[in-house]
């Protein structure tokens, strides 16, 4: 198998949003863009519906223009170019495969379009549908397929042209929840071996945390964080981005500190804290440890249970905010109508009460992911 | 059907078979007076019973009429009808789901206008424009004033004309001005998975390879369709041929049957005239027969 996988080589390339912007009219759905997506690197872009993503992606495919900005493909301007010009290749959430066209023809389209000859594509079809286990379908139209087949050809289509950039608009939230693990672990598996610069949008957050080697998330068209998954778990730049990672989200509650102790709302102490001023405080639901006398701690009487076999999701109310509780693995909490509860101060995150961004001097918190 | 009473499936038999009689019997009644001679019509009137002059009354029509030549003017008419409604329809409709173009939706209900006015509406504007193609340009000039300037300028206003009337081009291009074609196209268009036109451009296809190695194999059913469709009623159009013609070898073959009935006096020679129309729906009738399920399938698409 390797002796083929050889014959796919991309020069993968940067890419660089300069002072991005795109408004469709009088609507501004990208205020203002300045990254870049390394050389070779899996990014995954994540957000809320109509958040941009999309219109990110067609700006870098070429496929909707600039309105203001530049676009670098390794150094080169390319916002004036084709797509084309630009040596990359998309995959769509319908596949959008011609329907009247066999698997080969749909993945060697591009070929006979740039003008190879027809044994040269028939060759290249077969090495990328070795590579996607698609031999013994290409005589085969789409309507004959799986879904999941489709979404290789569709994959194939895309790689065929030893693209330098690949880009993924959702291409797996057509599939069940089986069939898009598994290819959620083939996609990674191809981006080592091909290593095209990948840039993936999503809007579901494990194949994010999985594949990702860095994370975009987008809201409203801006960046809200742009780092590892690990850093995005461990360290949120904002409330935005606490609540749309993890499962379930993080908890945030208001609260306020006087200078010496941090408040909720209903006055309760949750610990000593230097600064004055509104907060807004985040603590994953694994990290909040119910007392063993259930006395003691914050007071939570218990709205319901989640029983999910390995663990328990335990929602409460705590100063009129509901939170929600994952209990460790194997760990069974009693099945009492009222729970005492403490924060511990490590896993604390906090944020400002009017913008949301994370206080970053918070409680040392550079120091939870262990480094 | 939800009801499954042995009741209602006499009674629906029966509505139908009724349906069926009322249909048939008038065609019925066709071929066996188109079987019979004159003078056997003028004593005995129309018969039921089939008799054994059909081929000479067919024979007769080669003969003694312009039916033939007509029928070549329907083809034409019928096919150049046909054709360009294909070609224009799937190029606009192409225009408006593909492109954002300005105005598209302006245009679009324009298209669909020509459905709500057919041509019989816009008969004696059509008449007048046909017999003067540039009369809309010359009321224009004359309206705006333009034509006082030319006129000082130049010595003369500026009038032109050029008639279609009585030519082929002026029994076609008036049928075409009719906007269920692009309907039908830009239903089947929006069918089609939305991507698909950026997943071409992203192969490296233009629009031009879009529409030729996309497009147009994808419409293939629906291109057939509208062609039955406009061909049909091409084949039949009566009140446009019989007034845009005025001389009988340019008449189709629907006006020449018509003409047939003489204007006053005497009995119409019935026989010759079945024979006729049998003749004449002899194209149209086979064209059903082998492109029924296009047809069919035209017909559902227009309505959604
Ligand atoms: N052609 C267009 N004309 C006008 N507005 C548009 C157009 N395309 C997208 N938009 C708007 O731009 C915003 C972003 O759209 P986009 O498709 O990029 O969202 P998205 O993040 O991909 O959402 P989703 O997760 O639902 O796919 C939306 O508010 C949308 O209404
Ligand atoms: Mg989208």
């Amino acid at each position: 198998m390797n002796a083929v996988d050889t014959a796919i080589h991309v020069a993968a390339k940067s890419i660089r949003l300069a002072d991005v912007t795109k408004a469709y009219g009088k609507v501004n759905v990208i205020p203002s863009l300045d990254i870049e997506f390394r050389s070779g690197e899996f990014t995954v872009i994540l957000g809320p519906s109509g958040c941009g993503k999309s219109t990110l992606l067609q700006m870098i495919a070429g496929l909707e223009r600039v309105t203001n900005g530049k676009i670098l493909f390794g150094g080169k301007e390319v916002q004036d170019l084709e797509p084309k010009q630009r040596g990359c290749a998309m995959v769509f959430q319908n596949y959008a495969l011609y329907p009247h066209m066999t698997v080969a023809e749909n993945m060697s389209y591009s070929l006979k379009v740039a003008g190879m000859t027809k044994p040269e594509r028939q060759a290249r079809v077969k090495i990328v549908a070795g590579m996607l286990g698609l031999g013994d379908y290409l005589d085969r139209k789409p309507g004959q397929l799986s879904g999941g087949q489709r979404q290789r050809v569709a994959i194939g289509r895309a790689i065929i042209r030893e693209p330098g950039v690949l880009l993924f608009d959702e291409p797996l939230s057509n599939l069940d929840a089986q069939l898009r693990h598994d290819t959620r672990i083939e996609l990674a598996d191809l981006h080592r071996r091909i290593g095209a610069t990948t840039v993936f949008v999503t809007h579901d957050q494990v194949e994010a945390m999985t594949l990702a080697d860095r994370i975009l998330i987008l809201n409203k068209g801006q960046v809200e964080q742009f780092d590892t998954p690990k850093a995005i778990y461990h360290r949120p730049a904002s409330v935005f981005v606490a609540k749309f990672i993890g499962s379930p989200p993080m908890n945030i509650l208001p609260a306020q500190g006087d200078g010496s102790v941090l408040r909720l709302s209903d006055g309760q102490v949750v610990g000593e804290y230097g600064l004055k001023g509104d907060f807004q405080l985040g603590i994953r639901p694994e990290n909040v440890v119910v007392e063993q006398g259930m006395s003691g701690g914050l007071a939570a009487p218990v709205r319901f249970r989640e029983d999910l076999g390995s663990h328990s999701i335990i929602s409460v109310d705590i100063a009129g905010t509901p939170v929600r509780i994952a209990t460790p693995f194997g760990g069974v909490v009693p099945d009492y109508t009222r729970l005492a509860v403490t924060f511990p101060m490590k896993a604390l995150h906090l944020f400002d009460g009017q913008t949301g961004k994370a206080i970053p001097e918070g409680f040392g918190v550079a120091s939870k992911d262990g480094k | 059907m939800v009801e499954n009473a042995r009741s209602i499936n006499i009674v629906a038999s029966l509505i139908l078979l009724v349906g069926i009689i009322y249909i048939l019997g008038p065609l019925y009644l066709t071929l066996t007076t188109a079987s019979h001679s004159y003078e056997f019509m003028l004593q005995n009137g129309l018969v039921w019973s089939p008799g054994d002059e059909f081929f000479v009354n067919i024979r007769r029509i080669f003969t003694e009429t312009s039916i033939p030549r007509q029928m070549i003017n329907s083809l034409i008419v019928a096919l150049g009808d046909a054709i360009a409604t294909c070609v224009l329809s799937f190029l606009s409709a192409y225009a408006i789901v593909y492109f954002r173009t300005r105005w598209a939706g302006v245009v679009f209900a324009l298209i669909l206008a020509t459905v709500i006015l057919p041509l019989d509406m816009r008969f004696v504007t059509t008449y007048q424009v046909a017999s003067n193609v540039f009369s809309p340009i010359n009321a224009l000039l004359d309206a705006t004033g333009l034509n006082d300037l030319i006129a000082a300028l130049f010595g003369a206003p500026f009038h032109m004309e050029w008639s279609i009337l009585n030519t082929h081009a002026g029994l076609v291009i008036p049928l075409l001005a009719h906007g269920m074609g692009t309907f039908l196209f830009r239903q089947f268009f929006l069918t089609l998975p939305r991507d698909l036109f950026k997943a071409a451009r992203m192969d490296g296809a233009g629009p031009i390879r879009f529409l030729v190695d996309i497009l147009l194999p994808l419409s293939r059913s629906t291109f057939a369709s509208l062609f039955v469709l406009t061909f049909l009623s091409g084949w039949t159009q009566y009140l446009w041929p019989l007034v845009a013609s005025s001389t009988a070898d340019m008449q189709t073959a629907v006006v020449g049957l018509a003409r047939l009935v003489p204007d006053e006096g005497a009995v119409p020679d019935y026989p010759l005239i079945m024979a006729g129309a049998i003749l004449v729906s002899i194209v149209p009738l086979s064209m059903i027969a082998l492109l029924q399920r296009y047809l069919v399938q035209g017909l559902i698409l227009s309505e959604k």
